[in-house]
Order: C-alpha cells, then sequence, then structure tokens
C-alpha cells in the first residue's frame, strides 16, 4: 500500500514556487553537465556527418546553425522546465495526454511521409515530430497514474496499459514500429521501478509473447524483415540484410580510434542509410572508433545514473515514477539504436538519444531533463524545510 | 536522507535498473570491441571495396590485314550491356530484367539466367548480359535511367566486322561471347566472362596476338553506383594487329572462279590454295560455300545454324584443310616418285599401252585410252592408269615388278601424305596414307595387288587434302623441301613494330635423288605443252598435274544424262620462272572441284585447269608473263 508523502503544503500550481539562487545550487550539476556534454557530442558529430556527406548540397553553416537553434531551444525550455515545481506536470497530466492523442491524430491526418511513413507536421518551417514529445508525456501520464494509484493491484498495470493503448495504435498506424515499442519499454521500465508485482509483469509480458504471431502477422512485410534479418543478415545481403550490414562495415571499420571527424566513408558515400538519424551511430562509431563509442557510453550511463539518483531522491512518487520513467526510455533508445547498429537488436527506427539529429527529439529530451531537475530542485517538501531533516517527512 | 515514509522508492529496484544499465552497456562495449578491434581491418577492407571498384577496361582487338594491307577483321564501335549482380539486389532482379529484354532485345529467362549464374559464381564481376552490340540510342536510355536499372552498366565495347565475311571465314573464322569451358580455361589470364574470345581460324590460333591486356579503372563510388572520381588507371594494352601471307587480289580471284561454278551448277562445293612452293607462305585459301562470319559475332539463329549444319556441303567447314578426298591422278606423283627411289622405273622404263585393260588375277583394270609405248615423262604427261598400275603394284603377266604398297606409303608420307600439315589453322584433317599394315588393322584383311593398283591412281583407301596436295607438289617444284604451310607473314604492334615474322619452316628435306624430283617436273610441264591439261595460249610456264578422282556408287545415267560415275576434278599446279624443269616456281596452286561431274560430259575438259590459268595469269599480269614465256 502507497503512502503519499506529506506534500499538501506544496500546492502542485506552478504559479506557487519559484526560481532562487538556491534551487541553482540544488540543481543536479552532474546531470546537467553530462546532459551539456552529450548535446555538445551531438553537435559536433552531426556537423561532421554534414561536412563528409558528398551528396548534401546545402549549407553547411546553416545546418550546423540549425543544429545549435535547436540546442538553445532545448537548453531554454530545460532551464524553464527545471525551475517549475514539477508537481505542475502531474495536475496537468489529463491535458496533457488528450494533447497527446490530439497530436498524433493530427499527424494521421496533415502529417508529411518520408520514406513510407508519415511522422511529422510542418511548423514554422520546421519538421515537428509528434511522436517524439509523445514518448515523454507518456511517462508523465504513465507515471502520475502508478502515483495516484496502487502499483500492485492489476488493475492498476491494466489500467497504464489501457492509457498506452491510444498513443501506442496511433503511432504504430504512422508507421512507426520503433516508438510503439519504445512506449512497451516505458510501461515495463515505470511499472518495475514503481514496484509493480513481478508475477503480474511477467503475466503480461507472457500475454504479449502469446500474442505475438498475431501481432507478427498483422506486420508489413518489410517491417517482419527488418526484424528477422538481423539474425543473419549476410542471408539477403543485397535486400534486408543491406542496412545491417552496410553499418556493421562503418562501425567495424572504425576500428580502435576511428577514421577521425569527417573522414569516413561509409555514410557520406550513401552506404548508411538514414545516416543522420537511425544509423547514426554507426557514422559516429567510423569516425571516432571505439574510443569514441566508448566515450559516448560514459556519458550515457553518467546520465541514466544521475537520472535513477533522482528517481531516488524525489519527494514524491510522481517525481520517482517520471525520472525513472525517463530514464527507461532514454536507456531503451540507447539500446535499440546502438543494438540496431551493431546487430544485435532488430532494425527499428528509434532515434538516438543527443545524437541524432532532428530537433524534436532533442527539445522533448531537454524537456524531460529540465523536469528531472525540477524534481531534484523540489526534494523538500515546503520551500524553507531542510532536506537532511526526517521530520519534515512525517506520516 | 530516505525515510520510512517514502514507500514509493523502492532502492532495490532502482538498484537493480541502475546495475542492468552498465551491464547493457558493458555489453554493448565488449560487442564494438569485437567488431572494432577485433575485426576492424577486415571490416576496413570492405568498406574500401564498397568504397572503391575495379572496372575491367577491355583491350581493343588487333585487326588482321592481307600481305598487302588491306583490312581483312577490323573493330567497329559498339556498347554492350553488363550486370554487376551485386549491385542489383535480388528483389529487383525480375523487374530490372523485364525492362532489360525491352531494350536490349533478348528473352528475361536468358538475362536472369545470366545473371543469376554470375550471383553464384562471382556477384562481384560484371557479366554480359546482351547478346548483340546495343546502337548509340539504345544504350543513352539505359544511362540516362540509371535509376531504374541498379547493378547495370553500360560501356563501350567494339564489335569485330569482317568486310569480306563469306571469302574470308574459313581462314580468319571469328569471335564470339566467351563460354564457360573457355572462361574456365583462361580465366587466369585476365579473361573476364564479359569477354569475347576468338572460336575459331585465325581469331582462335593468333588469340594470344591479338587479344591485349585487359586494363583497370579504379573508381569511387557511392551506394547509387554513381561513380565519383577516377582513382588509378590502368589503361589496357591492345591486341597486336596479324598481317597475313594471303593476297587478297588472288584470294578474290580464285574465289570469283570457284564460286561462279557453284553457282552454275557445274560443281556443288570446291576449295582452291595457292602458295610461295619457296617458303610455304599460303597466298590464297578459298572453300566454297563458306558461311557468314560476321553473323557469328552478333549472334547467330537456331534456324541458320541448323541450316548450316544440314547443308551437305558442310559450309562451315574449311574444305581446302579440314576435310579430305581422294586424290585421283593427282596422286601419280607419290607412285611415281617411289617407284624411281626404289629403282623400279627410270626415265626411260618403258610401258607398252596398248590396250585401255590391265587384266590380273580375274580383275579388269581400266586406263581411260590405249596410249601406246609410255616412257615415264609421257606416262605421267598423259596420266596413264596402266603405267602407273604398272610403276606401283607391278605386271604379273610380264614379270615387271612394281614398287609397291609399303614403298608408295614411305614416299607418300615423305611427301606429307597422311599427317596434318601443320598450317597455322585449328580443324585440319590428316587425311589416310594407308598400307598393308592399315588395311589390316583397319578392315581385318589382308593387302591385295588390286589395292594397290587403285592406290597408285589416287584411288580406293587414299584420301588427301587439297592443302595436303598442294604441299606436296611445291616440294617437288622447290627442289626438294617440304614446308609448313602458313598464313601468319608477321605480328604488328599498335604503333606498326614488327613484334614477330613468321619465317619458312621446314617439315622435312626430301630424301630422294633431285633428278627424280626433276623428272617429275619436267612431266608436269608435259602435260601442259601436250595440251593434257589444256591452257591455249599459255602466258606463263605452268606446269601441272590433273585428277579426276572418282566416288559414289555407279548407278548409270540419270534422268538428265549426267555421267554414269560421280567424279571430283582435281589441278596441281606450279609455275617456274622460265619455261624449264629448274625448281623456280614461284607460285604453286591446288583447285579441287567437288562432284564435278554434274555438268560434265565425256570431252569436257578439266574446268580446274582452265580456273588455273585464268587466275594466276589475271594475278601475275599479262606483260610480266609474256616476257618469261620460251
Amino acid at each position: 500500500m502507497s503512502v503519499r508523502p506529506l506534500a499538501m503544503r506544496a500546492p502542485a500550481s506552478p504559479l506557487h514556487d519559484r526560481p532562487s539562487a538556491r534551487r541553482l545550487m540544488d540543481l543536479d550539476w552532474i546531470l546537467l553537465i553530462s546532459t551539456l556534454l552529450l548535446i555538445g557530442y551531438g553537435l559536433v558529430t552531426g556537423y561532421s556527418n554534414t561536412v563528409e556527406d558528398r551528396s548534401f548540397t546545402g549549407d553547411v553553416g546553416q545546418q550546423l546553425l540549425r543544429a545549435i537553434l535547436y540546442a538553445v531551444i532545448g537548453l531554454s525550455l530545460m532551464s524553464l522546465v527545471a525551475f517549475v515545481d514539477h508537481s505542475w506536470l502531474g495536475t496537468l497530466a489529463p491535458l496533457i495526454y488528450l494533447g497527446t492523442l490530439g497530436l498524433l491524430a493530427v499527424v494521421l491526418v496533415i502529417g508529411h511521409s518520408t520514406l513510407g511513413a508519415t511522422r511529422w507536421v510542418a511548423i514554422a518551417g520546421s519538421k515537428f515530430q509528434p511522436s517524439e514529445f509523445a514518448k515523454v508525456f507518456m511517462v508523465v501520464v504513465l507515471a502520475k497514474w502508478f502515483a495516484d494509484h496502487d502499483v500492485r493491484s492489476p488493475l492498476t498495470l491494466a489500467g497504464g496499459l489501457a492509457l498506452l493503448a491510444a498513443p501506442v495504435a496511433l503511432v504504430y498506424k504512422q508507421p512507426d514500429l520503433g516508438t510503439s515499442l519504445v512506449f512497451v519499454g516505458i510501461f515495463f521500465g515505470m511499472a518495475f521501478m514503481a514496484g509493480a508485482r513481478l508475477w503480474q509483469l511477467t503475466a503480461i509480458a507472457a500475454a504479449g509473447m502469446a500474442a505475438m504471431p498475431v501481432i507478427w502477422a498483422n506486420l508489413k512485410p518489410y517491417q517482419q524483415a527488418r526484424l528477422t534479418s538481423f539474425l543473419n543478415p549476410w542471408a539477403d545481403a543485397q535486400g534486408a540484410g543491406w542496412n545491417i550490414i552496410q553499418s556493421l562495415i562503418a562501425v567495424g571499420s572504425g576500428s580502435l580510434s576511428g577514421k577521425g571527424l569527417t573522414a569516413g566513408t561509409q555514410s557520406p558515400l550513401g552506404y548508411l542509410p538514414i545516416a543522420e538519424s537511425d544509423f547514426v551511430f554507426s557514422g559516429l562509431a567510423e569516425d571516432l572508433g571505439f574510443v569514441g563509442a566508448v566515450i559516448l557510453f560514459v556519458l550515457y550511463i553518467v546520465l541514466l545514473l544521475s537520472a535513477l539518483r533522482i528517481a531516488h531522491r524525489s519527494r514524491d512518487a510522481f517525481g520517482t515514477y517520471f525520472a525513472g520513467g525517463i530514464a527507461a526510455m532514454l536507456a531503451f533508445q540507447i539500446v535499440v539504436n546502438v543494438g540496431m547498429a551493431i546487430s544485435l537488436m532488430p532494425v527499428t527506427g528509434i532515434p538516438l538519444p543527443f545524437i541524432s539529429q532532428g530537433g524534436s527529439s532533442l527539445i522533448s529530451i531537454c524537456f524531460a531533463l529540465g523536469a528531472l531537475q525540477a524534481i531534484c530542485t523540489h526534494q523538500d517538501v515546503g520551500s524553507s524545510a531542510s532536506r537532511a531533516s526526517p521530520a519534515a517527512h512525517g506520516s | 536522507m530516505l525515510d520510512q515514509g517514502r514507500v514509493f522508492v523502492h532502492p532495490r529496484r532502482l538498484t537493480f535498473v541502475a546495475i542492468g544499465i552498465v551491464v547493457m552497456f558493458v555489453v554493448l562495449s565488449v560487442r564494438l570491441w569485437d567488431l572494432q578491434v577485433v575485426h576492424g581491418a577486415y571490416y576496413r577492407s570492405l568498406a574500401e571495396q564498397n568504397r572503391i571498384v575495379r572496372i575491367p577496361v577491355l583491350p581493343d582487338r588487333g585487326v588482321i590485314y592481307d600481305r598487302t594491307g588491306k583490312l581483312l577483321a577490323r573493330n567497329d564501335p559498339g556498347f554492350a550491356v553488363s550486370v554487376i549482380p551485386v549491385d542489383l539486389p535480388k528483389a529487383q532482379e525480375a523487374d530490372v530484367a523485364s525492362r532489360l529484354a525491352g531494350v536490349i532485345g533478348r528473352g528475361v529467362d536468358e538475362i536472369t539466367k545470366a545473371i543469376d549464374d554470375q550471383r553464384t559464381r562471382n556477384p562481384y564481376e560484371p557479366v554480359k548480359v546482351s547478346d548483340q552490340p546495343l546502337t548509340r540510342d539504345a544504350a543513352l536510355l539505359l544511362v540516362e535511367r540509371a535509376e531504374l536499372y541498379p547493378g547495370v552498366s553500360v560501356a563501350a565495347d567494339a564489335l569485330r566486322y569482317y568486310p569480306d565475311p563469306t571469302l574470308y571465314s574459313p581462314i580468319i573464322g571469328y569471335v564470339g561471347d566467351i563460354n564457360a569451358e573457355e572462361y574456365a580455361a583462361h580465366k587466369d589470364d585476365g579473361y573476364l566472362l564479359q569477354d569475347t574470345i576468338g572460336k575459331t581460324g585465325l581469331e582462335w590460333e593468333y588469340e594470344k596476338y591479338l587479344r591485349g591486356t585487359l586494363g583497370w579503372r579504379e573508381v569511387e563510388r557511392d551506394a547509387a553506383q554513381r561513380e565519383l572520381r577516377t582513382l588509378g588507371l590502368v589503361p589496357p594494352k591492345p591486341g597486336n594487329d596479324l598481317v597475313l601471307t594471303i593476297d587478297d587480289k588472288l584470294q578474290h580471284l580464285l574465289a570469283a572462279e570457284l564460286a561462279k561454278g557453284v553457282q552454275d551448277g557445274k560443281w556443288t562445293a570446291a576449295a582452291g590454295v595457292a602458295e610461295d612452293p619457296q617458303t610455304g607462305e599460303v597466298l590464297a585459301l578459298v572453300s566454297v560455300p563458306s558461311f557468314d562470319n560476321n553473323a557469328f559475332v552478333t549472334g547467330v539463329s537456331t534456324a541458320q545454324m541448323k541450316a548450316w549444319n544440314s547443308d551437305p556441303r558442310h559450309p562451315l567447314v574449311n574444305k581446302a584443310i579440314g576435310d579430305m578426298y581422294p586424290p585421283g591422278s593427282t596422286f601419280k606423283l607419290v607412285t611415281g616418285l617411289s617407284a624411281l627411289s626404289t629403282g623400279v622405273a627410270t626415265r626411260n622404263t618403258i610401258v607398252n599401252v596398248n590396250s585401255m585393260v590391265l587384266s590380273v588375277d580375274g580383275y579388269n583394270f581400266y586406263d581411260w585410252r590405249a596410249h601406246g609405248p609410255l616412257d615415264f615423262i609421257g606416262g605421267f604427261a598423259n596420266s596413264s592408269d596402266i603405267y602407273f598400275y604398272t610403276l606401283g603394284g607391278g605386271n604379273p603377266n610380264t614379270g615387271f615388278k612394281g614398287a609397291g604398297p609399303d614403298a608408295i606409303a614411305k614416299y607418300g608420307r615423305m611427301l606429307g601424305f597422311g599427317a596434318p600439315t601443320g598450317i597455322d589453322l585449328p580443324g585440319e584433317a590428316s587425311g589416310i596414307m594407308p598400307d598393308p599394315s592399315w588395311k589390316m588393322e583397319r578392315f581385318g584383311e589382308p593387302w591385295t595387288i588390286g589395292n594397290t593398283y587403285q592406290e597408285s591412281i589416287g584411288q580406293g583407301y587414299v584420301a588427301v587434302t587439297p592443302i595436303q596436295l598442294l604441299n606436296a607438289y611445291s616440294a617437288v617444284a622447290n627442289g626438294g623441301t617440304l614446308y609448313r604451310p602458313h598464313l601468319l607473314k608477321e605480328v604488328k604492334a599498335p604503333d606498326g613494330t614488327v613484334v614477330y615474322q613468321q619465317g619458312p619452316e621446314v617439315i622435312r628435306k626430301l630424301d630422294v635423288n633431285p633428278k627424280d624430283l626433276e623428272l617429275i617436273r619436267e612431266g608436269g610441264r608435259r602435260a601442259v605443252t601436250i595440251y593434257h591439261a589444256y591452257m591455249p595460249d599459255a602466258k606463263l610456264p605452268f606446269a601441272g598435274k590433273t585428277g579426276t578422282a572418282e566416288f559414289g556408287v555407279s548407278s548409270g545415267a540419270d534422268a538428265l544424262g549426267r555421267q554414269e560415275l560421280s567424279f571430283h576434278n582435281w589441278f596441281v599446279s606450279w609455275v617456274p620462272d622460265r619455261a624449264n624443269y629448274d625448281p623456280t616456281a614461284h607460285i604453286s596452286m591446288a583447285i579441287f572441284l567437288y562432284d564435278s561431274s554434274k555438268s560434265m560430259c565425256d570431252v569436257c575438259l578439266n574446268p580446274a585447269v582452265g580456273i588455273t590459268q585464268r587466275v594466276i595469269e589475271t594475278y601475275e599480269g599479262v606483260s610480266k608473263a609474256d616476257a618469261s614465256l620460251p
């Protein structure tokens, strides 16, 4: 049975609480630094990708400026969110949920298509990919749901799944199998960290496995091929296995220290499909080698563990679940994206956090990390209570 | 800082997730280590293979000239379509093949099969899918719509062209697309599956000179197979040119006469060869009917191939070297030389041919007339059969002892019969030079005197090719040296420098008395001067030996009144510098007319004689001939 923390005196209103110098000191600096480094890493590799792309005809400087602009927007949003009490997110969860569904529906109606999938809408001349925000928003919604209900009850889990069903269906319809899977990953990660009974999770997973044949039959042939070709890409080296093999060649040819920034050949010569997003890791590993990849991994680990520490320290269940959910979301995306590039995972179009180019992914992540900072700076119940005082948390 | 109240935090689960995350990254790192550090070099080479493609550049094939510099085989520009299977996704193969079929005019199945075969063999190497050269427009269509044709490349592909196809096809042969067996045999010599190769004739014989050396172009390209830049070029080395011993003028003159007779129905097929007896250089080599060798370059239809193969006149066979026939009276050279060399006969050996029949053991052996008494020269010049029956097999009635079959075979082989001459062409027949042991082996029967008689006049088992017969007479005409006949005069590099010169090659010196050879030369000259070989108003001192070889079964006169026996006509000749018997001949010629009995009557002359006179006199020019006449 979950006991709500004594948080009544901190009303869930964004107007009630304001940033202050103390808050600045309370920021999770390790999280912030790793975030900045990852954004910087993404800018550098993105620039390198653009420079070496021999078929790129646009202005390299403009491309870089655009990436910097996204970073600035993301960081601004992050600062804004960081100094507002995260509780308002929970309060607004129902609205956020409806907004998410609305956005995803809009994509299907007026969205633009690339490579057979309708994933983005044009806003002020920029591509805007609602499904990236939908992932973060669903973490908000699920965190609120788990915080407000007894997560040990099967009904809570069922309710969570029901909440997920609509966005998963809408995203799947785009079709965006990858993002649909991220939703599933988020659900299990959050339910686990929220303390759901393992047998219930196992049952859900088993039910999912049992439903696999049905789901499989409903997948399009190209989706089926992508999901299985990683098992033996050489079986159809010219067809379904092509992307994976070319990615392996890119990664492997990077060797220990890489070919150097802008010196790769696989990505610029067009052998890497969607080199700026889905297969961006392959280009990074080709340019910067094993060393560059491990540096990226270390940054990711620091960021993810920081998120978990925030979850651990949150003053309320919503904060804990939200932070855990964001960690699960990022970890899932990273593992699937990198795993795909090195043929450990099926091919699914999931962007690599911070590294893949595209504003929606970066800005939505910045938003989430801002919320994490907010959770960190609002650990205490009440604005003046000492964090160290157990008395503040009387039951 | 955590208290009991914060039950929503599950530290163990968070810890578990944290450990899970770390483990996950460790797994990814291990995999990366394996890919990048352990197998880095391997993948780096694959990346280079991706980036850099080596495109073979085919060399220009050498061309072929006659001895006067006339072009007999050249290369015309055309375009070939190839597919690199590795660049053509399997899923698109059917679409691309059906699109290609429309452009290159070939069946979808054939194209698909070619690609699939190559896919299993070596998918990185282009395979030629066009079986005939493309026009510029069709080639441009493929290049412009390249996105519809992944893996398809169009390259300039010179097309072999023979300006005088039927005249030279028996000599030059033709080139064609390399087949599986040829590829297997030649791939180590730098041949590709899209290559052409000499299939027969001189194109086959001198492939090594004509071929040239493959070049390579190293190209950086992107995944869409667009060539971005050339990184390196090893230019191909063009093949060397051949200069033949053939004189196009003589070739034309001879072929025109032989073909006209076929056209007029005087004979069904014919062969003619002329050479320089002093060197073995072949000056003309004609076989009619022949075939269009250009058709083989662009692809022969099945119907055409069937027609050629079923034609009883064997247009695909070079009848001057590839088929053998009874030599008839021309073989009296062998009988006579063996009788002279074994001492059975001398110039003054007289045989009184007072009857047209020689009866031995109850069998009758006929002559074409009762000549009366003949010496060797008279016997040879008049081509008396009974004279040579006697020299070859003896006469039991008079006790005259002939040279015998073993001596005839010995001198026959010395003159080159029963073995290929070694002319530089594929498909030469050996002919048959029989002897008693050959008959025993072949038929299990002992040799009879009748066999010797028949052999003595070039009938029976003996069979020769026109080139063998000519070469034997050339050895007589030059005073006793048997040369290997050859068509190659020299090999020239593209810049004109001579890289190889074919000199005379002696097969053997005849082990005979030169005086005996002079007797043959005198007999041959006499045949012309007494008009046995009828050459009215000859402007050159021709000498020669006629032959009429019977073949087939006599079935009486047919409805058109044709002769009972079918026969071929021969005339072998040589032209000495002066009207004497010195071994100075500069040209010798053998003409063979197959089934020339078709329009012949009893009194008609051997048409090969007239052909010889007309051809050589026209070739040499009358003015020069006038000066040398006695």
